[in-house]
């Protein structure tokens, strides 16, 4: 063995760990804040107090569903999440329709236009929306609140319809059609199940979203309706206690339950292959 | 192998009502939710600031003076923070990301495969108060990594101590992100590159050097922007785990909002933001331009 393949493999080595390294604490920095916050979630004493909790009890999670503005604010967002999803379900998918099928001038135009909601900062959305909400007279809260939630998650429902639609087979709808069926009943038992995996993943994302956002809730919340995340980040600023730590193992729970049934109906591959993470 | 039509010939929208119908929503919403809010916006940065009420005066003398006031020492400070801070949390995760994606495409059995995707996922779509929470648990008053950052010489009330806790919230948002997006580009290496520069002699950190890194480069700068993007806009992670003392430009609109309802100053400074946001997407929009080019 000659000195040359030996420091060949000598930097083999130690690029290898060094890489390996890097990986191994890069995960351990991603797992470890989370597996802390679950373990103190369940900690047993009264005041925030350094790892490992001497003893565990569930009195966090007693205080947590205790408080009354928590489980206000959880009912809020629990049914915004649902009337957002909603929403954006029924009027992103419409539109990717319309833009595939659609035959006019400035279709590029109006899809970017349509996904540009997404590079705009939230706070920016927030701010604007409050201010041109207060300007239009509209002071319901609820209302405000859903509009902001729409505008964000519009464009990952629209982009997820679209990337499906795209993606399937049109000849199948033109079949269908040359077979006898009107248009409406090719797209309720053709195209529609067709797109099944981008509205069933636009719809995760805009549940998802819409239980987690803080920037644009922030300004459009008022006390009648306020969400979740809204109250724990005033929680936060106000006293830092655990019982957001019983909060986070509930919401982390929500979110482990959405990617199990992500990948039981999409799978993750499709959802990495299609690249649809924005930030 | 080529589409062999993109427009269906034997179906289109016969009318202007179904596409009325199934694109109006949509444009009505858009409208009404996203572009006149933005317009009002800038109008509203350039109307004189009245003390006291929602928006400004009605027929407020037209100014530039909102824009003016952010041409000062402080809002300068605070543009710099935001970007050096945004900047090297955005380098930090592509420096774990890049490993990690590589990692996962070609070194790894398919269960586990699965399970750090999910991982990774999971991370990506929970909420940013459960991970900005988390980070202030491990990095904070009681947290596990404080006694080793105090023996780097920190203390825990310093500009740097909170500097370096709101890059830790800002990557841990980041490479999740990043490894996904990278994943994409490292799927189309052809992995024979790899084994053809090895077998002619290459050891493997040079192959990966002359080989996987300018393959994934093009990946690799939007990413980086993708992740500076992120950064730059990122609200709740500057606001909780910079205390105060780290101010972010999304933060600054949200104190002219609460704090001194000064409405104008903050549409003026939601404007420079939306303007640097465009700026960098034009840049990745460029970069990737020329990658489909090549």
């Amino acid at each position: 063995m000659n000195i040359q393949s030996l420091a060949a493999r000598t930097g083999d080595r130690i690029a290898g760990s060094l890489a390996y390294g890097v990986i191994g604490l890069g995960l351990a920095f991603l797992a470890i804040p989370l597996v802390i916050t679950c373990v103190m979630a369940f900690d047993a004493r009264t005041y925030l107090g350094p790892m490992p909790p001497p003893a565990l009890s569930l009195h966090w999670f007693e205080r947590l569903v205790s408080q009354a503005d928590i489980l206000t604010s959880l009912r809020t967002s629990l049914i915004l999440a649902v009337f957002t999803t909603v929403l954006s379900v029924t009027i992103g998918t419409a539109a990717a329709v319309g833009l595939a099928r659609g035959n006019f001038p400035g279709k590029a135009a109006l899809t970017s236009a349509f996904l540009s909601p997404l590079i705009v900062p939230p706070v920016v959305i927030g701010f604007g929306l409050l201010l041109f909400l207060s300007k239009a007279g509209i002071t319901n809260g609820m209302a405000r609140l859903l509009l902001g939630h729409v505008i964000v998650t519009l464009p990952y429902c629209i982009r997820t319809s679209l990337a499906s639609l795209l993606g399937s087979d049109q000849r199948l709808t033109e079949a269908a059609m040359v077979l006898g069926a009107t248009e409406r009943q090719a797209f309720w038992t053709i195209t529609l199940p067709l797109m099944r995996t981008g509205v069933v993943t636009g719809a995760i994302f805009a549940f998802a979203i819409s239980m987690d956002d803080v920037s644009i809730s922030l300004f459009l919340s008022d006390p009648s309706a306020t969400t979740l995340p809204v109250t724990l980040v005033s929680n936060m600023r106000a006293a830092f206690d655990l019982t957001i730590a019983a909060a986070a193992v509930v919401l982390i729970a929500v979110t482990a339950l959405l990617i199990v049934v992500l990948d039981r109906v999409v799978g993750f591959d499709t959802v990495v292959g299609q690249g649809l993470f924005r930030s | 192998m080529t589409k062999v039509r993109r427009q269906p010939v034997a179906i289109s929208i016969p009318d202007r009502r179904d596409a009325a119908l199934t694109l109006g929503p949509a444009l009505l919403v858009f409208a009404f939710g996203f572009l006149s809010p933005l317009i009002n916006l800038a109008i509203e940065s350039l109307k004189e600031f009245t003390p006291g009420r929602v928006g400004s005066v009605e027929n407020a003398a037209a100014t530039v003076q909102n824009y003016y006031e952010l041409a000062n020492q402080a809002f300068a400070s605070v543009l710099l923070t935001t970007f050096w801070i945004g900047g090297v949390a955005a380098i930090i995760g592509q420096l774990v990301a890049f490993p990690l994606a590589y990692f996962i495409v070609r070194r790894i059995s398919p269960r586990m495969r699965t399970l750090t995707l999910g991982f990774l996922i999971t991370l990506v779509l929970s909420s940013v108060l459960i991970k900005t929470y988390a980070i202030e648990l491990t990095f904070g008053s009681v947290g596990i990594f404080r006694p080793f950052l105090l023996t780097l010489g920190l203390s825990p009330n310093s500009r740097e101590y909170i500097n370096i806790v709101v890059i830790a919230g800002l990557v841990h948002s980041i490479i999740p992100v990043a490894t996904l997006t990278l994943i994409g580009a490292m799927q189309s290496i052809d992995p024979r590159l790899l084994d053809a520069a090895q077998s002619l002699g290459a050891p493997g950190w040079k192959a990966h050097l002359s080989i996987t890194l300018p393959l994934s480069f093009p990946a690799l700068i939007s990413s980086t922007l993708v992740s500076l993007t992120f950064a730059i806009s990122a609200f709740v992670i500057p606001m909780v785990l910079g205390r105060g003392r780290v101010l972010f430009m999304s933060n600054v609109i949200y104190t002219r909002f609460s704090d001194i309802a000064n409405y104008p100053s903050g549409a003026a400074i939601s404007l420079v933001m939306l303007a640097v946001a465009l700026a960098v997407v034009a840049v990745i929009t460029f970069a990737q331009a020329r990658r489909v080019s090549r």
